[in-house]
């Protein structure tokens, strides 16, 4: 058993410790150029969050940096995650959160939420404000899981063209919410719309930051315990009951798991492609499909490919911004067309 | 004392209606299931094992209706190896057989007994593969392996296969069906499978039901008095040997292949 433990340890050790060090590295690049002495200043000041306003340095640093290097990070980590659970849901790792839709199901419903409340007609206390987009996301997300659910049962079992045909359906679907949103949007609701559409961690800050983390802390710990479950799934879902599986409990915990993750991510970040199709297929190469091992590298290996996506994004053009969803649809749309010719034979 | 009773049970599956079937399956009893293509053995074994639910009549495992068991419950007491088996992700085998034991809360003994399950099934030096890289008759032996292994510390249960020796080379049945039938034997398990082979089924096998296209199940014990039975069942004449283990062995005769037997 250690014999074949080895090899896993280092792969998390590895991946860990070049996570770390790309964090590090995205804090000390960006387009406010920043010293060793505004670090040492942010641990030597008492209360940075009182005494920001004296010191645009820390600020920076404080209020923009570091809570835009944890989104990154926290947010590739929830989509890694959410892309692993998707492909053990549905059996089949073309799945990914955005590719079937459930992704856009939550922006459709942020869209409407958007132009629905425009923040006068309806007062809302000032933490419900900040929790009703999320809510409305999540809803958006888990319909659209149950919808997949429900009508994945047509479907021949590991039907990969299949599946990915309900996802077209439902994006579309989404895609034309979000557009009859566009329409009946004012001027102001219109640039808070088009930020969904592309997706940006531009937004962050130190909310999002614990939010997303508590989210991922526990959507993770259900997983690691639906682990083994998850396991058992891809034998079949007649074996997995026969294995003793209440296999509709778990696919709903699983479709409440997915949905957080998309609904928060989506709600703070927009829409951001892809990752959840990649990360899962990197962690596999590394480690094999034991989910137990899987779920927790491909948030690693998310992490990282997100962390890189966003740092490369506010840099390229500095002082300009490209949103980072464009640079995620441009790695993975030809990484899913490999997938898709070296996947060839299951298709059908 | 009857272990699984099926009482006048009726599945429609599309148009077709399968049965009245009616069973007494006994605790340590090893019954193989044959019959004619198309004549209901698989949907007999589902009906069993609780994938299909009967649309008439019912089935009482360890007198209890089988639907008021919880999975998990029956998980504890019965293995079901059934007919198809994708995979969907690239598993180890390892990883497989131990989720035979997936529904145990806490099972202090399970690297252990995934590999003696494995080793069983001459499957030690296959453990740290991947499913994908295994021959039709290795993954065969894992979800034998499997099945083995959910039901290793448990004493007369029950379990159910679907022709296990599909993918299997004809060396290596034999082999897998009597390591199967002495582990069954050793912890009173019953055991109840669909067979294909006759010979498989009269020589591991203590009692033939065989599934009439009528939906009649006929009980017969395995050995010479089953010779007539099996011969109005499938229609051919049989002509009984010996072999040289002093085995019962049965043949079809040659030349008999009438129309009337493919336009049944």
């Amino acid at each position: 058993m250690s014999s074949i433990k080895n090899p896993k340890t280092f792969v998390f050790l590895f991946s860990f410790i070049l996570l770390l060090l790309s964090i590090l590295g995205a804090l000390q690049v960006g387009a406010f150029p920043l010293n060793a002495e505004v670090w040492f200043s942010l641990l030597t000041v008492e209360n940075p969050l009182i005494s920001t306003s004296q010191n645009g340095d820390i600020y920076v640093l404080w209020y923009l940096r570091i809570p835009r290097v944890m989104l990154a990070v926290l947010m590739g980590a929830a989509l890694g995650l959410g892309g692993t659970l998707v492909q053990g849901l549905f059996r089949n790792p073309l799945a990914d959160p955005s590719l079937l839709g459930v992704t856009t199901g939550a922006a459709s419903a942020a869209a409407l939420t958007i132009v629905l409340y425009s923040g006068d007609h309806i007062a809302l206390f000032g933490i419900a404000k900040i929790w009703l987009l999320p809510i409305m996301s999540f809803l958006g997300a888990f319909l659209t899981c149950m919808a997949l659910n429900i009508s994945s049962k047509w479907l021949s079992p590991s039907s990969i063209s299949g599946l990915l045909l309900l996802g077209i359906a439902l994006n579309a679907l989404g895609v034309s919410i979000i557009g009859l949103c566009t329409y009946l949007a004012t001027d102001e609701q219109l640039r808070n719309l088009s930020f969904w559409t592309l997706g940006s961690l531009a937004g962050a800050n130190w909310t999002m930051v614990v939010m997303m983390c508590l989210t991922l802390v526990f959507v993770y710990v259900w997983s690691i315990r639906m682990a083994q479950r998850l396991n058992a799934l891809s034998l079949g879902e007649v074996t997995a009951a026969h294995l003793g599986i209440v296999v509709s409990r778990l696919r709903w915990s699983i479709s409440v798991m997915v949905a957080l993750l998309a609904g928060l991510s989506v709600a703070f970040c927009g829409v951001i492609g892809f990752v959840g199709l990649i990360a899962p297929h990197l962690a596999r190469a590394f480690i094999g499909a034991d989910q137990r091992v899987l779920l927790p590298l491909s948030m690693l290996m998310g992490a990282l490919l997100m962390l890189t996506a966003d740092t490369i994004a506010r840099t390229v053009a500095i002082p300009a911004e490209v949103p980072v969803g464009i640079f995620t649809a441009l790695l993975g749309s030809p990484f899913m067309m490999v997938l898709l010719r070296t996947r060839r034979y299951r298709m059908g | 004392m009857t272990m699984l009773t099926l009482e006048e049970v009726v599945k429609k599956l599309g148009r077709h209606s399968f049965g009245p079937f009616s069973l007494c399956i006994h605790p340590k009893e090893c019954v193989a299931i044959v019959g004619p293509n198309g004549a209901g053995k698989s949907t007999l074994l589902k009906l069993m094992s609780g994938t299909y639910q009967p649309n008439a009549g019912r089935i009482l495992f360890n007198h209890r209706p089988l639907d008021l068991w919880t999975a998990l419950a029956l998980s504890q007491k019965r293995a079901v190896l059934s007919q198809s088996q994708d995979i969907a992700f690239a598993l180890s085998a390892r990883v497989v057989i131990g989720l035979g034991r997936v529904g145990r809360k806490t099972d202090p003994y399970h690297h252990q007994i995934v590999a003696h399950a494995a080793h069983l099934f001459g499957l030690t030096h296959h453990l740290d593969q991947t499913i994908d890289t295994l021959s039709g008759g290795e993954l065969a032996r894992v979800h034998l392996a499997r099945v083995v292994a959910q039901l290793w510390d448990v004493e007369q249960g029950f379990i159910l296969m679907d022709e296990p020796m599909a993918a299997v080379d004809p060396g290596c049945q034999d082999f897998l069906l009597e390591t199967l039938m002495s582990f069954a034997r050793l912890r009173q398990h019953a055991v109840i499978a669909v067979m294909h082979d006759l010979n498989h089924a009269l020589r591991y096998f203590n009692r033939l039901v065989l599934v009439h296209p009528t939906g009649k199940l006929e009980r017969v014990t395995s050995g010479e008095e089953a010779k007539k039975a099996l011969e109005h069942l499938f229609k051919v004449r049989l002509s009984c040997l010996k072999d040289e283990q002093g085995d019962l062995v049965m043949l079809p005769l040659r030349g008999q292949a009438t129309t009337h037997m493919i336009m049944r």
